[in-house]
């Protein structure tokens, strides 16, 4: 589904990721590892159009999108919940949801895929009518999860979201990923710094270390690599 | 009593105009972040086209006033394109303090040379009319552009808050990282908001020249206003600054009515200074 060969992509004269390459298939969920620091991040602005990548090929069921805008990517359904959540602040968590429908299909399901996004984490609809900046860290990350879910994502990409939040909140969310992924046949690029949290749930992954792709293979090998057990595992 | 009331009516009605143009800052300055200092010329842009139309063209001033949306909206537009979708790149607030002088010059010295320096009046068989409210007597142009400035500002408080266009300036204007990731094209809402607030501004112009003099620093007083009501009425806050406006309004006829009209600046700065200071202190307090 999704294909990613050869991407280099930096800011300005700073190159930051260095010939990347992994791929994600239908209905998996594929964590890229890595530090803080590591171009995780980098990846993603890379991979959604946010950030337009110097050199290199992002195939999604082999469209080519590098080089392409957010829009566009959004349109293939590739859908991110961004880093530290992004939301609309000041605007209700409806309006919020709202936003997450960007384009006619999307604003015409979005009856359906609101009562979905409830359905995932009902304390949003009590919430439906606040602020999105008056809720808890956790609950502003359903609202995050909640609004690329209105997108119909075919590609889900969660970026960092165990970041601040509570343990039990993060497995709440990693749950639904996984269910989306078990039941809805969405594919998940879970980028995480906490990899046992992340190996826990996905199929296989990558580790990043500076901008590069260090080590790749199953979850269980992965957690049973002995570079990645004394580098991110503390054994 | 009559006077005082006669006075209430007239601030009422200069009021409406300072939130015009206060909201229209407000919608550039929430999105854009940046503090447009050619507002006030903008006006004056849109009191000269109205000027033109209804000399060259015959076209009555409030006839005119969707015709000076729709072309200051376009000009807006166009400078949002070619000149400052470009300068906010180097964020530099410098760049843009220049850059929106400098335009703020042009378009006055312009209108120096194209119109020179001639008071202009526009003066339509109505200008004269008068309508006696009990004890309060008012043009019938100033009732009118009240009339219009409370349904232009009630239109653009609802395209704000519920339509899916209105939805996506908030959007950029609280965070346009989250604007990118949900795929709004945030350099178009720039032009569109760019565009908006010019039009605001055109608008206000036009409204204004039913009984206010045509010259070519006409719109400082104003733009210096508009600051004020940014500033008074909370950043981003519609009904706020329509109420500051009034404010604003309303306190420089009474500063006339029981001062002197020549100190209204005066006390309208004064007061100014003393709310962002008073402001801050409370601020200052509570953390």
């Amino acid at each position: 589904m999704l294909k990613v060969s050869g991407l280099n992509a930096g800011y300005g004269s700073v190159n930051i990721l260095w010939d990347l390459e992994f791929e994600v298939k239908d209905g998996e969920i594929v964590a890229i590892l890595g530090s803080n620091g590591a171009g995780k991040t980098t990846m993603v602005r890379a991979v959604t159009g946010m950030l337009k990548p110097s050199s290199g090929s992002v195939q999604f069921n082999g469209d080519e999108l590098s080089g392409k805008n957010t829009r566009y990517i959004l349109d293939a359904g590739i859908v991110q919940v961004p880093e530290g959540r992004q939301l609309f602040t000041e605007m209700t968590v409806l309006e919020n949801l709202e936003m997450g429908a960007f384009n006619r299909k999307t604003k015409e399901h979005f009856r359906d895929n609101l009562k979905k996004a409830y359905g995932w984490f009902p304390r949003l609809e009590e919430r439906a009518k606040q602020a999105a900046g008056t809720l808890s860290g956790g609950e502003q990350q359903m609202v995050a999860v909640a609004r690329a879910l209105i997108g119909e994502p075919r590609l889900l990409i969660l970026d960092e979201p165990s970041l601040g939040l509570a343990p039990n909140i993060v497995d709440d969310i990693l749950k639904v990923a996984s269910d989306m992924a078990d039941h809805d046949g969405i594919s998940v690029l879970l980028v995480e710094q906490d990899i046992t949290k992340a190996l826990a749930c996905a199929d296989g992954g990558y580790v990043i270390e500076n901008g590069k792709i260090v080590l790749h293979g199953t979850a269980k090998e992965l957690s049973e690599n002995e570079h990645v057990k004394k580098a991110y595992l503390g054994i | 009593m009559s006077t005082f009331l006669q006075a209430c009516v007239n601030g009422l009605l200069m009021g409406g105009f300072y939130s015009l143009m206060g909201m229209g800052q407000n919608v550039i300055f929430g999105v854009m972040k940046i503090v447009n200092f050619c507002h006030g010329e903008m006006l004056m842009v849109g009191m000269y086209l109205t000027f033109v139309l209804y000399t060259f063209f015959g076209i009555d001033p409030y006839l005119s006033v969707p015709i000076v949306a729709v072309v200051m909206f376009l000009f807006g537009a166009l400078i949002q394109h070619t000149l400052i979708t470009p300068s906010l790149g180097t964020k530099s607030f410098t760049n843009l303090l220049f850059l929106t002088v400098g335009l703020g010059l042009l378009l006055s010295n312009g209108a120096l040379v194209i119109f020179g320096s001639t008071y202009y009046t526009i003066n339509t068989p109505y200008s004269q009319t008068y309508i006696n409210l009990g004890p309060v007597t008012m043009a019938l142009p100033r009732l009118i552009s009240f009339g219009v400035l409370v349904v232009i500002s009630s239109a653009l408080f609802a395209f704000l808050k519920y339509t899916t266009t209105g939805k996506q300036i908030r959007a950029v204007s609280q965070n346009p990282v989250g604007a990118e990731v949900v795929g709004i094209n945030v350099k178009s809402i720039y032009i569109l908001t760019y565009g908006i607030g010019v039009a605001l501004a055109g608008v206000a112009g036009s409204l204004l020249t039913g009984f206010y003099t045509i010259f070519p620093t006409a719109g400082a007083s104003f733009g210096f206003r508009a600051l004020i009501v940014v500033v008074v009425g909370g950043l981003g806050s519609i009904p706020g600054a329509f109420l500051a406006g009034i404010f604003l309004g309303l306190l420089e006829t009474m500063v006339a009515l029981f001062i002197s009209p020549s100190y209204s600046d005066l006390i309208v700065f004064v007061t100014f200074i003393v709310i962002l200071v008073v402001r801050q202190t409370i601020i200052a307090r509570r953390r």
